[in-house]
């Protein structure tokens, strides 16, 4: 229970994928632009880390040292494709806009890094929770950009008009470039805060 | 850990073998389904085209069933819209080439090809956030209850007085919409006012 | 596999250096782009070596996808398909560069491990395949993403060891002025969006 606990406040705060570590940035802030997309790109990422972590680490004794990567990789590839084929059934609109970036889900970063740092050493249900809030912690990161990008650019929450004052929407939220001003503000204030919190951060 | 080469090799294989089996189970059980969804996608894209107001996929299968025939004009595949009878409308294939692949999709005009009833896509590789933007509605919906009267294109606010807005940042996107819509109409139109 | 579209490999080329660059437009490859960047002579470094990965991995992977992947009707299992391409490749240029090629492979070889888990160099292979590109086409395109993603880089790593010397904000200083700094040239390429007409 400790374990969890800990698990919990470490990956999504004090180790935050996004905010503290940079990573994984790569494949999901394309389409941040919409919350929608984000909700469904968010859970694919939490149920390949969570399941990947646990697969590698149930295998952890028995894959062989040399073809680890290779291994690792392609259980990571598999539960991408498992998540492509169920969107593409359930929710086909969201997985016409996400088009390729749900295969780009098997480059992130997180993955791999959960499996390296985490996975290879715990035992398997750990290492599932483990995966399971790293997952999150980058997740709910995610969310807020594509809250901020979608209220601002479109007027609407999940789609949902919202936009009661009829405030002119501001066109550069749902270009590219705004996704790199979020976060880069993001990251300032966390750094503050962590900073304050604890004596001798990263500063 | 000592592990021989032929354990590395059995092992790899091995896992190779179980997650592709399990992969290519899910793959065919899912196909139906998958391939069910995007005649569905097409069939909401005509419909929307055509300015026919639909609730719910059953809606769109029973209208399609009952008012939709297919056919093929100046070789372009075409879908006629008609209620008891009477020729409403149009939904015409358009394709051509974007600024990263093929844009696919279709445009929807009156029955005297006169006006534009709205325009929609079922395929593009845009980019989102620029390029990718075609797909939303403020864009499409600009299009509606435009005026199409034989010689005139349809053009961007600034070059003429029919106003569209293109996407900003996605000039190059925004031109190929308009070149292959152009394009689509101005065959097709041409025909049917022979034909009517 | 449908019909390649009919858009002139130039324009694919233009495209992918400014209009709609791998980093700044399509968030690709964005870990190796942050991290990598606070010094110029390893950041151009590493685009070289992800243009020549790029490059060969295109090429690769459209003549696997073609034919071996359509003709056994695998195209579900691509995404693990084009990886280990990847993989393998990385790891036969790193080999073939260390034999023949010592003196690059001293300044390149570095960054070869790190680029297997580029998502740029996976992103390219499926973009490629979904838009139906020929082998020409697809050549461009891997060119042209490559030599976008290592002009980015090298002008973010340029602008960051002139900022190295600013006094900065605590907590700004790092990767949050680096986002921001991206988000303008970012903002700066999307100038470029009508450089060019498609015919």
């Amino acid at each position: 229970m400790q374990q969890i606990k800990e698990a919990f406040k470490r990956n999504l705060w004090d180790e935050n994928q996004v905010l503290r570590q940079i990573l994984g940035i790569c494949s999901i802030l394309a389409v941040t632009n919409l919350m929608a997309n984000t909700l469904v790109m968010g859970f694919g990422l939490v149920f390949v880390v969570s399941l990947s972590s646990l697969t590698i680490s149930a295998l952890r004794h028995y894959i062989p040292h040399r073809v680890r990567m290779i291994i690792q990789t392609l259980i990571i590839a598999a539960y991408v494709i498992l998540f492509d084929i169920f969107i593409k059934a359930n929710f086909p609109e969201i997985s016409k806009a996400l088009g390729p970036y749900v295969g780009l889900i098997i480059t992130n970063c997180i993955i791999m890094g959960r499996a390296e740092a985490f996975a290879q050493n715990n035992p398997p249900l750990l290492s599932m929770v483990d995966g399971l809030f790293a997952g999150l912690g980058y997740t709910v990161v995610l969310i807020i950009i594509s809250f901020i990008r979608e209220v601002l650019g479109f007027g609407t929450v999940l789609g949902y008009n919202i936009n009661f004052l009829g405030f002119e929407t501001w066109t550069i939220m749902v270009m590219p470039p705004a996704a790199f001003f979020i976060i880069g503000v993001l990251i300032w204030i966390t750094n503050n805060r962590i900073t304050q919190s604890a004596s001798g951060g990263r500063g | 850990m000592k592990q021989g080469y032929l354990y590395t090799i059995i092992f790899t294989l091995l896992i190779s073998a179980i997650f592709s089996a399990l992969l290519a189970v899910t793959n065919a059980g899912y196909l139906p389904v998958i391939e069910r969804n995007q005649e569905l996608a097409t069939k909401k894209a005509v419909l929307d085209v055509l300015a026919v107001n639909t609730t719910g996929d059953s809606e769109v299968e029973a209208i399609f069933q009952e008012n939709i025939t297919q056919k093929s004009i100046a070789n372009t595949e075409v879908f006629v819209y008609s209620q008891n009878g009477v020729v409403k409308g149009y939904a015409i294939a358009m394709a051509g080439p974007g600024l990263w692949g093929t844009i696919r999709g279709y445009v929807g005009v009156s029955s005297d090809g006169s006006e534009l009833l709205g325009i929609g896509f079922t395929e593009h590789s845009e980019t989102p956030g620029l390029g990718g933007r075609i797909d939303e509605s403020w864009y499409k919906e600009q299009f509606r209850g435009l005026q199409l009267d034989g010689e005139s294109v349809i053009t961007y606010a600034s070059s003429n007085d029919h106003q569209i807005d293109a996407i900003t940042g996605a000039t190059a996107t925004s031109n190929a919409v308009l070149r292959i819509l152009n394009g689509a109409t101005a065959q097709v139109v041409s025909q049917l006012g022979g034909n009517q | 596999m449908g019909e390649s579209p009919a858009i002139s490999p130039f324009v694919i080329l233009l495209a992918s250096i400014f209009t709609s660059n791998m980093v700044l437009a399509n968030f690709l490859g964005m870990c190796s782009f942050i991290s990598v960047s606070s010094e110029f002579k390893t950041a151009s470094g590493l685009g070289k070596a992800v243009t020549l990965v790029m490059v060969f991995t295109t090429m690769i992977n459209w003549l696997v996808y073609r034919f071996i992947v359509l003709p056994l009707g695998l195209e579900y299992l691509r995404y693990i398909i084009f990886i280990m391409v990847i993989a393998a490749t990385v790891q036969i240029i790193e080999m073939a560069m260390d034999r023949y090629l010592p003196e690059l492979h001293m300044k390149l070889g570095i960054f070869l491990p790190l680029i297997t888990v580029n998502c740029s160099i996976l992103g390219i292979s499926l973009f490629m395949v979904i838009r139906n590109y020929n082998l020409l086409q697809s050549l461009f395109f891997g060119i042209g993403s490559g030599l976008g993603w290592w002009l980015a880089i090298s002008a973010l790593a340029a602008i960051r060891e002139k900022m190295a010397k600013s006094r900065l904000p605590k907590g700004l200083d790092g990767p949050a002025i680096t986002f921001i700094t991206t988000g303008i040239m970012a903002l700066a390429f999307v100038g470029f969006s009508g450089i060019f007409v498609i015919q």
